[in-house]
């Protein structure tokens, strides 16, 4: 059989593989060609070496860029799979309404992340004036927590629905088992249910770590990078150094960032499997 | 089962969005117009013509619809096809930097003054010996770079204190006992005492939101700029000396004093809520320009009995013959990388719109513009008339230096120390000091 | 007893507190709702809040105003057409390349699933330059063939998720199919994809949720000078000099909204299962 399919590989695999090649491959491979050149458009490229990756640290913006989205990143991760969790248990305990509330705590997740933005936008400045604050735009710590609590409550759902499928694969008898042994609530949930869903975890924290770290939507529409920058995570600021600073060398030089904010995600990927196999070969 | 139900539903959706999609474009001119666009370029494709088409790269949203039927009316006596895109607010230069690396590039963009020439010089094509340039009523509104005309400035503005008539003969003056800075400090204060018993406050909030910041991070500190420049004698620097920053502090001290709010709250205004309190009639003066207009007359809050704008006195030089602030930022520029054809047809639109009957007498009275070309027409924005009144009067307008602001950060850097400084977290030496030192450093910067 | 009387007590307290949230979760959705009815100049920062008065209510005005002057329709359509096409196409391509990745040993096999899920790996701004001028040159720009776009930058994460679930498919039946004369292609199309059918709905599902609220790819790719889909209209109520039509900027956020919710609410159950399948086998 291997071999009759074998032959249809041009009707199976060429059109994925002609699309890769267009929308991935290329593109790839030519930005990197570029992040070691200078140019605005395809048509003035001059090849100037690591001179672009150089440059990127002479860059204040992108070293800020880089601690406010790792600063993001963990504070967004903790808190989104800990509530996350949390209302997992408590929607677990076949409470009245459970299907009610899982579609409502999920509802966010479907909302595009710029609509999200101005959506917020508009119910933070609104609660900062009544507090006679600084609106979000003007302070960057009201801006740090403006984006956690927008992504909160955007993730929280997506990751509480893994959870839920966690939990309930873990079979009643074991929970009954240890209660007849004499475990208390807590020692049930940490003994027993944290380390069953411990894959949905991994899965979950994968998530919410990637999510986080690659923001942009989100980033651009509620704060838009204000005030003066002190809000743009890495990703924007790669955009903003790309599209919006005006000068022949900042296409090279955002390039170059791009090139380094991959190879920061690639690390992550990779830690991240590390762990996920090593618990694994655990269980 | 209920695969194919979903399936059968969302099919349903698209024909039905199909169906309206195919109303609303049928019933309105934009989508006729880039329909149209769409077209040629279709047929040129097949067969290609030599007549060249236009690719405008709008700067100013509120304009927008009005561009796309001016564009039909040429397509429509010409056969030449011309595309206007409308960038969103903060985004030209993102729009333009992406669209300038397409292979159907803007063959028409705007840069904002000197400073943003320098970024696209490289793609700017000479207008020198265009009739266009023949047309300008000021050589001063050609953008030149060394022997070069790159762009041409197509749009006069002026801003100043727009002032509710109304509310200021209830507070007891008019417009002719402001003549100075000391007159207009005297105004607002007794307004400010008053305030309770009045209803209303002297100054719409001094929003220091980045909707609203850029009227005091870059139109009220060209004042200080424009004066230095003044007595120097020069049109640009690399260092600027901050000679008259005590001038500004008083402008703004008074701006932030006498506002329908405190100081403190001033972080948390937006350009809508300063608009929306002139409009509310709850302040007597604003700060705006004359692109306000429209959005203050549109919905008939204000005729043009109501209203006024008077110039920012700052208690420098000749006050008495101050006039408003005047200039453009709106320099457009034809893309040099375009082929001939379509250079061709970009410099016989914009000839077109600045000479032609419908060109002009679109650009006065839809787009409310003051165009500096001798085929001008009479505009029927009030602010625009106020400022050619003056002008006759033998008032100097007070011309646009903040295009010679060294970057965008420059500008960005003063904002937060204005509004560090109103919310009192800050002192006026930290506004000095993004003035004048942070000018030298966005200066070298540039220059290296 | 008494220890099912103290759950019952404290579920009931969970639940109140359950409902409280979810009013929290639903009230930003409100407000736009609310402030949608409103006069423009009633929607500022301090008066977000209100509900609309006789004298702030302006009825469907910024809905009209709204549809009419953002062409928001021929948007609608477009975002519908971009994520229709771009997610059947997806799930075509993708199901097929991943049979044959599973079925077949060799080195196209092995390359193009470790391509696979190293491209879920790369962020966009790595190749949002090049991709642009790419899909530029190929004249790949427009909503009828932007699909080839997504399926390119979008087929990791579906032959991911395909293959993961085909591995634990039995080679059997299929087998059975080719001695009774089938070729490759009908019993892919007849054999394979009935199995198939849960994948594909949780695949389906992701994939709608990236291509329909994206915004930066079709931003950069697109032709804007004739198409703009519904992320991209809703930057243009901010204009210059820092007016914001906040009124039909928000008509328009709800007329976004409303439909994904709608279609959510209808077929939540097969969106919450997709999501726990595609979050189990990513």
């Amino acid at each position: 059989m291997e071999k009759a399919i074998k032959k249809y590989w041009p009707v199976f695999v060429l059109p994925t593989l002609l699309a890769f090649i267009i929308g991935f491959i290329w593109p790839f491979l030519w930005g990197i060609g570029l992040s070691f050149c200078q140019f605005t458009t395809v048509k003035n490229v001059t090849f100037v070496g690591i001179q672009n990756y150089i440059k990127i640290w002479a860059d204040t913006t992108f070293l800020h860029a880089f601690w406010f989205t790792a600063a993001f990143t963990i504070v967004a991760t903790v808190l989104i799979n800990v509530l996350g969790f949390l209302l997992a248990l408590l929607l677990t305990r076949h409470v009245k309404g459970t299907n009610v509330f899982r579609t409502v705590y999920f509802m966010p997740n479907l909302i595009g992340g710029v609509v999200l933005g101005y959506i917020w936008n508009t119910l933070l400045n609104g609660v900062l004036t009544l507090l006679e604050k600084p609106l979000l735009q003007l302070n960057a710590t009201y801006g740090f927590w403006g984006l956690i609590i927008l992504m909160c409550w955007q993730q929280i759902g997506y990751m509480m629905i893994i959870y839920i499928a966690g939990l309930q694969n873990v079979p009643p008898d074991l929970i009954e088992a240890a209660r007849i042994d004499g475990a208390t609530a807590r020692q049930v949930l940490f003994r027993v249910k944290i380390p069953m869903v411990m894959p949905s975890i991994t899965i979950c924290t994968f998530l919410t770590l990637t999510n986080s770290f690659k923001l942009f939507d989100q980033n651009l529409s509620l704060t838009g990078g204000e005030p003066a920058k002190a809000t743009q995570m890495l990703a924007y600021n790669i955009y903003d150094t790309f599209y919006a600073r005006s000068g022949a060398q900042w296409k090279g030089i955002g390039q170059a960032k791009a090139v380094v904010f991959f190879l920061a995600v690639v690390v992550i990927a990779l830690v991240q499997l590390r762990l996920t196999r090593s618990k694994e070969v655990q269980q | 089962m209920k695969f194919k139900k979903m399936l059968a539903l969302g099919l349903a959706g698209t024909m039905t969005a199909a169906l309206l999609a195919g109303c609303s474009s049928s019933g309105n001119s934009t989508a006729a117009s880039t329909d149209a666009a769409g077209d040629s370029a279709a047929t040129s494709e097949a067969a290609p013509t030599a007549a060249g088409k236009v690719y405008y790269l709008n700067f100013k949203p509120e304009q927008d619809q009005q561009w796309q039927d001016l564009a039909a009316v040429y397509t429509e006596q010409t056969g030449v096809p011309v595309t206007v895109v409308t960038a969103a607010s903060g985004e030209y230069e993102t729009t333009l930097m992406s669209e300038m690396a397409k292979s159907d590039a803007p063959t028409l963009f705007q840069v904002n003054g000197p400073i943003g020439l320098a970024n696209w010089k490289d793609y700017c094509y000479d207008l020198t010996g265009t009739p266009i340039l023949g047309e300008l009523t000021s050589d001063t509104y050609a953008l030149k770079d060394g022997d070069a005309t790159l762009g041409v400035g197509y749009v006069i503005e002026s801003y100043g204190l727009i002032t509710n008539k109304t509310l200021l003969e209830k507070a007891g003056y008019t417009i002719d006992d402001i003549k100075s800075f000391a007159d207009l400090k005297k105004v607002a204060e007794d307004i400010t005492a008053r305030k309770d018993e009045l209803g209303f406050a002297a100054f719409t909030s001094a929003g220091m939101d980045s909707s609203s910041d850029w009227r005091y991070k870059t139109h009220l500190a060209n004042l200080p700029i424009y004066f230095e420049y003044k007595d120097e004698g020069i049109n640009s620097t690399d260092a600027i000396k901050g000679t008259y920053l005590d001038n500004y502090k008083n402008i703004f001290d008074l701006y932030i004093n006498n506002s329908t709010c405190a100081p403190t709250e001033l972080a948390g205004k937006t350009a809508d809520d300063s608009r929306n309190e002139f409009l509310a009639n709850e302040a007597v003066f604003y700060q705006n320009g004359s692109w306000e207009y429209v959005n203050l007359t549109q919905d008939g809050t204000f005729t043009d009995d109501d209203l006024a704008m008077i110039p920012i006195y700052i208690g420098v030089g000749d006050e008495a013959n101050q006039g408003l602030c005047t200039g453009t930022e709106n320099y457009w520029c034809v893309n040099k990388e375009a082929p001939e054809e379509d250079i061709q047809a970009t410099l016989d639109f914009i000839y077109w719109c600045v000479t032609s009957e419908e060109g002009t007498k679109a650009m006065a009275d839809d787009m409310g513009f003051v165009i500096p070309f001798k085929g001008a027409q009479e505009s029927t924005n009030l602010f625009v008339k106020e400022d050619q009144e003056m002008t006759a009067a033998g008032k100097v307008p007070v011309s646009w230096n903040f295009t010679t602001m060294p970057s965008e950060n420059w500008k960005n850097n003063l904002g937060s120390a204005l509004t560090a400084y109103a919310a009192g977290t800050g002192t006026w030496d930290d506004v000095v000091t993004a003035f004048v030192d942070g000018w030298a450093t966005e200066a070298a910067l540039n220059a290296g | 007893m008494q220890n099912s009387k103290t759950t019952r007590r404290v579920n009931t307290v969970i639940s109140v507190v359950l409902s409280l949230l979810c009013l929290a979760y639903i009230y930003p959705i409100v407000l736009i709702l609310l402030n949608s009815f409103k006069q423009e100049r009633s929607i500022t920062t301090t008066r977000v809040f209100e509900l609309p008065t006789a004298e702030s209510f302006v009825g469907l005005h910024n809905y009209i105003y709204g549809i009419t002057s953002m062409d928001f329709l021929k948007s609608f359509w477009y975002s519908l057409f971009i994520s229709v096409s771009s997610v059947v196409l997806i799930l075509l391509c993708c199901s097929m390349c991943a049979w044959y990745i599973t079925r077949v040993h060799g080195k196209l096999s092995t390359g193009m699933y470790y391509l696979c899920v190293f491209s879920m790996v790369v962020p966009f701004q790595m190749v949002m330059f090049t991709l642009a001028k790419t899909a530029d040159t190929l004249k790949l720009n427009n909503p009828y063939n932007i699909c080839i776009i997504y399926l390119g930058f979008g087929a990791g994460l579906a032959v991911f998720m395909f293959t993961g679930f085909m591995k634990s498919m039995p080679v059997e039946i299929e087998e059975a199919a080719m001695i009774d004369g089938c070729n490759p292609l009908q019993i892919f199309f007849r054999v394979v994809c009935p199995i198939l059918k849960p994948t594909m709905i949780s695949t389906a599902i992701l994939e709608t949720m990236w291509v329909w609220n994206d915004y930066l790819l079709p931003t950069l790719v697109l032709d804007i000078k004739s198409y703009r889909t519904i992320p991209m209209a809703i930057q243009y109520f901010r204009g210059s000099y820092g007016k914001v039509e906040m009124g039909p900027m928000m008509a328009c956020i709800m007329l976004t909204v409303l439909p994904v919710v709608i279609l959510y609410l209808i077929c939540q159950k097969y969106i919450i299962e997709g999501v726990v399948a595609g979050a189990v086998k990513g």
